[in-house]
């Protein structure tokens, strides 16, 4: 065990179960480089930062240079693109930022634990119907959620919830992705003699799943809660058709209206463009967070426990 | 919050008791905001301009703590999904009590069972109107559906500076339009004078209304669809020669490239409506006081006509348990001398109503037109000119072949395509109407 | 214990079957019987109130009309109506639909290929020894899913088109060809890049996850018979992410399917896309543009099946070929 310890210690993002502090912040070892790999990684972030560096550049623009100065240059007016935004309605924007951290933030967290107990159960337990279960979850996916929005829209009116919070969160907790992935991550994650000593020991099943199944599916489930959380701050057409309050609105939806005021309106496109980026700026907060996560040996967390 | 949500209880109770006449009067005695918390009526209203929030404000404190009738504004994102969505929650008998709904899609809400016929509720409005506006909104019938908020009159903007640096004329037919077009391309192949737009169907049909055009008309229980008239394929036939032959461009308007066009002088004319000024102020910043307006070129020398791009109204659906409430406030919003001013000031709409197109928050010239001290009294002389215009239960299915024949057409620079484009809008508007059951003239 | 814990329960799941072999040996009485049901519970409810039931409802739509009265206006004038299968047969006799499937078939080879392969590519290369900087460039690769659509037109009219776009600006100045991105078959590459952009990271990090749960011990095993770490990514790692794979081909089939926000980013800024360019650009226009959610409803079925089809016919196949390994 020991050697191996040793050996692992190598590799840098994943050290062994009770080896070092398990994140990929940890010192990496003095050795070459691997360029190639370093090199193919580079090149793709550069690839994918670039259209954000636009981002970026415009958000720092005053209305009158958007247009007129080079597209990746950078402007003067970020400071007053801010105190704008932040002045529009009184700081309604801020309500917005708000408002999606909540429906991202708990329609997360509950898709997560909806994903996780659901793929859980169809990773360990061999049940009657489990495939069948399996896949006509799946198949929810296949209609185009576009046309969801207006039938979901008339039920929840029936039950009086629309233009309410719980009329964007509800939709959203089940993700047939996030079950997927949870039952992928369980049965990578969660051996069966784990379970079955867990049995032995006289558990009862669901505290097998907090106590042991859970801890070990740690890392996907993060994954899991980041994609949601994304997806749901990122959602526009639900929110859209179910809300009408604009106090209630995700941010999305209220840059949205800042840029369709009728067209006899100028869009107001500074505003929207900071308001962009500055709702980036959560996710990368989470992302940070996160991938401190995937660094645990999904493995370790059965040792520990 | 408790405290209040008793207090309502308790006011509510009382004027069960003693009538809605006397709770207005105990309530005027009380502080403000209580009072207007505790009115017996209060609306919502589905509106996408800005600032109609503090317009509602200003009637929530005069004249509707007065009638008892509170409003709140919910502020919506204008669009063809925004029709979906209203007549939506109207299925569901969710519709808010007022709605600001474009022009063209009345007679579908209409159709959709959505708007209220409020012909009793704003009688004596109509004179307000200019006769081409209210027509609109009454769809040509007897019955008022809405009322006018805003227009958009079509007019004809250019860069002054550039056009006597190339020496061209202000046109004031389409001729001479088309000559000015070709002659900018010869003094300098960069430059255009303008773009024809497969993206903005509004615009175009208001250039077929100027025309004389009449898409949608009734005979008796029939509809009659004419978009392929003559008049609009004199339309058609003008734009896609000029494209043909490359004396405009043929790309998009609204994309940052065509902001820059205009900000960088490449793109020197504008055919656009009355609110142009708030869309160069923020598309073309550098080219503020360079520009003029004048009016829309017309189709034979001595004629004096125009069309309208964009323009909304006011509807009360027929979910609103309070139609004449929110007649009312209708009423105030779109003819009250003060209401008016608020929407040209705080929404920075250009207002329906007559008598509020000159001076009030009119006076002065836009400040991107400060070279045109008298912008708004020339438009509203322009405005008076505006013909009437027929919009159909089914606009929207010609407005998407619009943008889908015409922007096939616009690409393959063909001028034969632009007639067999105006041929696509007629029949699929036709197709759906007769799909969905109306009568349709042949 | 542990030890022996990672190596059995390892071995089961290479083949990606860990969960069968097992709960069966001692089925302990009813609460495990029970328990998976109770697990799954929640999801099922929720399935059945907001898929289940609004794609029922959507079904009901496709088989029915409205019918309109004379001039359609005033109350009453307007009724639904059943319909049957007219709907169906008016979207398949439609070429608009079929033209839209057959563009977004081209767009998929263009796109499923390139996502997957770069997000395996980059998984494997953050999940390699002594490599830098992995968590600026895992984060770098992830943002493009995290903008928001709502800029997603300027920003992409900024980059693509000519007068405005720093590339056509570097092009011109190095005295370069200049081509029209927004047009014939560039127009594809336009619409997959920006797919492409947007989904690299997302299906990096899933196969990433999956790739840090294989126990190191495993490639150690390999590193000491004197594999190179190619080998180990082509031979172990490869193999042992494949469910996940699976997932993101899954997935990535489906979404392909259903494109919508790439080709609705760029309409606004060129003649070359129309408002039906793809099959769910055309749903899409009927439901919120047209407002015939009749016809909308009935073609996003035939989307659904088409779907269903090709995906789960996927799914099979894949499914079938890791059974005959298992059974190796």
């Amino acid at each position: 065990m020991s050697s191996l310890a040793a050996q692992n210690s190598a590799r840098e993002a994943a050290p062994a179960a009770g080896a070092a502090p398990g994140t990929t912040q940890g010192p990496p070892p003095r050795r070459r480089v691997a360029f190639v790999p370093t090199l193919v990684l580079l090149l793709g972030a550069v690839y994918c930062l670039l259209p954000v560096a636009w981002v970026v550049m415009a958000a720092t623009k005053s209305g009158k240079e958007l247009f007129s100065t080079l597209t990746l240059l950078p402007g003067t007016g970020f400071a007053d693109n801010l105190a704008d935004l932040t002045a529009y309605r009184d700081g309604i924007y801020w309500q917005w930022m708000g408002n999606s951290a909540l429906y991202a933030g708990l329609g997360a967290l509950l898709s997560t634990a909806v994903s996780a107990v659901s793929g859980y159960a169809l990773a360990v337990y061999r049940f009657r119907g489990r495939e069948t279960v399996f896949n006509i979850l799946l198949a929810g996916v296949l209609m185009p959620p576009v046309i969801l929005a207006i039938p979901q829209y008339l039920l929840l009116a029936k039950a009086d919830l629309t233009d309410s919070y719980a009329s964007v969160l509800l939709p959203l907790v089940l993700s047939p992705y996030g079950v997927y992935l949870g039952r992928i991550y369980a049965t990578a994650a969660v051996p069966a003699d784990v379970v079955e000593a867990g049995r032995m020991d006289g558990a009862g099943e669901w505290r097998i799943f907090a106590r042991i199944g859970l801890p070990m599916m740690v890392p996907g489930l993060v994954t899991i809660f980041l994609f949601q959380f994304v997806a749901i701050w990122n959602n526009f057409l639900l929110p859209y058709i179910m809300l009408s309050d604009d106090e209630k609105f995700p941010m999305t939806l209220g840059l949205f209206t800042l840029l369709a005021q009728g067209n006899s309106q100028p869009a107001l496109y500074t505003l929207v463009i900071t308001g962009s980026l500055l709702a980036i700026v959560p996710l990368i907060a989470l992302f940070l967070v996160i991938q401190r996560f995937w660094s645990l040996d999904l493995l370790s967390g059965a040792v520990k426990s | 919050m408790q405290f209040t949500m008793r207090r309502r209880l308790v006011a509510t109770s009382i004027a069960v008791a003693l009538g809605a006449t006397t709770l207005a009067a105990c309530s005027s005695d009380s502080d403000g905001k209580d009072a207007a918390d505790s009115g017996p009526v209060s609306l919502t209203y589905w509106a996408w301009a800005p600032g109609m929030d503090k317009v509602a404000a200003i009637w929530n404190k005069g004249p509707g703590k007065e009638a008892g009738i509170q409003v709140t504004v919910k502020k919506q994102a204008s669009g063809d999904e925004l029709v979906t969505k209203i007549i939506t929650a109207a299925k569901a008998k969710k519709a808010p009590d007022l709605v600001q709904a474009e022009y063209q899609a009345i007679p579908t809400l209409v159709s959709n069972d959505v708007l209220a016929d409020i012909t009793d509720e704003v009688k004596g409005t109509k004179d307000k109107f200019a006769p081409g506006i209210w027509q609109q909104v009454t769809l040509g019938t007897d019955s008022a559906y809405a009322l006018p908020q805003d227009s958009g009159p079509l007019m004809f903007y250019y860069r002054e500076d550039l056009f006597k640096k190339y020496e061209l004329t202000v046109p004031t037919t389409w001729d001479e339009f088309a000559e000015t077009a070709r002659k900018l391309k010869k003094e300098d192949s960069s430059k255009a004078l303008t773009t024809f737009s497969a993206n903005d169907s509004g615009q175009f049909a208001g250039l077929a209304q100027q025309a004389g055009a009449k898409w949608w008309t009734t005979e008796g229980q029939k509809w009659k669809v004419s978009i392929d008239d003559a008049a609009t394929k004199k339309v058609a036939d003008f734009w896609g020669g000029l494209v043909e032959e490359g004396a405009i461009d043929n790309q998009p308007m609204y994309t940052p490239a065509w902001n820059k066009a205009l900000n960088t002088g490449k793109q020197i004319a504008w055919v656009s409506a009355v609110w142009a000024p708030g869309v160069l102020t923020t598309g073309a910043p550098d080219t503020a006081g360079k520009w003029a307006m004048a009016p829309l070129p017309q189709w034979s020398k001595g004629e004096n006509a125009t069309g309208s791009w964009g323009g909304s109204s006011t509807g009360i659906t027929n979910d609103s348990q309070h139609k004449e409430a929110a007649a009312k406030f209708a009423t105030w919003l779109n003819t009250d001398e003060e209401a008016l001013a608020a929407m040209v000031k705080e929404g920075g709409i250009y207002p329906a109503a007559t008598a509020a197109q000159t001076g009030g928050a009119l006076s002065k010239a836009p400040d991107f037109f400060s070279n045109q001290p008298d912008f708004y009294t020339k438009a509203a002389e322009i405005a008076k000119t505006t013909a009437p215009s027929a919009w159909g239960p089914n606009v929207n299915v010609a407005y998407t072949t619009f943008k889908d024949a015409f922007g096939k057409a616009a690409k393959a620079k063909s001028k034969a395509q632009f007639e067999s484009a105006l041929t696509a809008m007629q029949d699929d508007t036709v197709t759906d109407m007769k799909k969905q059951g109306f009568e349709v003239a042949e | 214990m542990s030890g022996t814990t990672m190596n059995t329960g390892k071995a089961a799941h290479g083949s990606g079957r860990a969960p069968r072999a097992r709960s069966r040996t001692r089925a302990t009485g009813g609460s495990v019987r029970r328990a998976p049901y109770a697990f799954l519970f929640p999801a099922v409810v929720l399935f059945l109130l907001f898929f289940v039931l609004p794609i029922g409802y959507a079904v009901y739509l496709s088989l029915r009309k409205v019918e309109v009265k004379g001039l359609g206006l005033g109350s009453g004038a307007r009724s639904e109506v059943w319909t049957g299968l007219s709907n169906y047969t008016a979207a398949l006799s439609d070429s608009e639909l079929v033209n839209g499937a057959l563009r977004v078939l081209g767009y998929g080879a263009i796109v499923v290929p390139v996502m997957l392969g770069s997000a395996l590519l980059f998984a494997l290369m953050l999940d390699t020894e002594r490599v830098r900087l992995t968590s600026f460039t895992r984060l770098a690769i992830f943002l493009p899913y995290a903008i928001p659509g709502v800029i997603a037109a300027l920003l992409w009219g900024f980059l693509y088109l000519p007068s405005v776009s720093p590339f056509y600006f570097l092009l011109d100045k190095a005295g370069l060809p200049q081509p029209d991105l927004l047009d014939g078959g560039p127009l594809f590459i336009a619409l997959s890049n920006i797919a492409i952009w947007g989904g690299t990271g997302f299906n990096m990090i899933v196969i990433y996850t999956s790739l840090r749960s294989i126990p190191v011990e495993v490639y150690e095993a390999a590193k000491l018979d004197g594999c190179s770490p190619l080998q180990i990514a082509l031979r172990i790692k490869i193999p042992m992410v494949a469910p996940s794979l699976v997932l993101t081909f899954f997935f990535s089939i489906i979404a392909t399917l259903q494109v919508f926000a790439e080709p609705t980013t760029l309409r606004p800024l060129t003649n070359s896309v129309s408002t039906t360019w793809s099959p769910l650009m055309k749903v899409y226009q009927d439901a919120f543009g047209n407002n015939d959610i009749y016809s909308a409803a009935a073609q996003a079925v035939i989307i659904a099946v088409a779907t269903l089809v090709l995906s789960f016919g996927f799914l099979r196949v894949a499914n079938a070929r890791s059974k005959q390994e298992e059974a190796r």
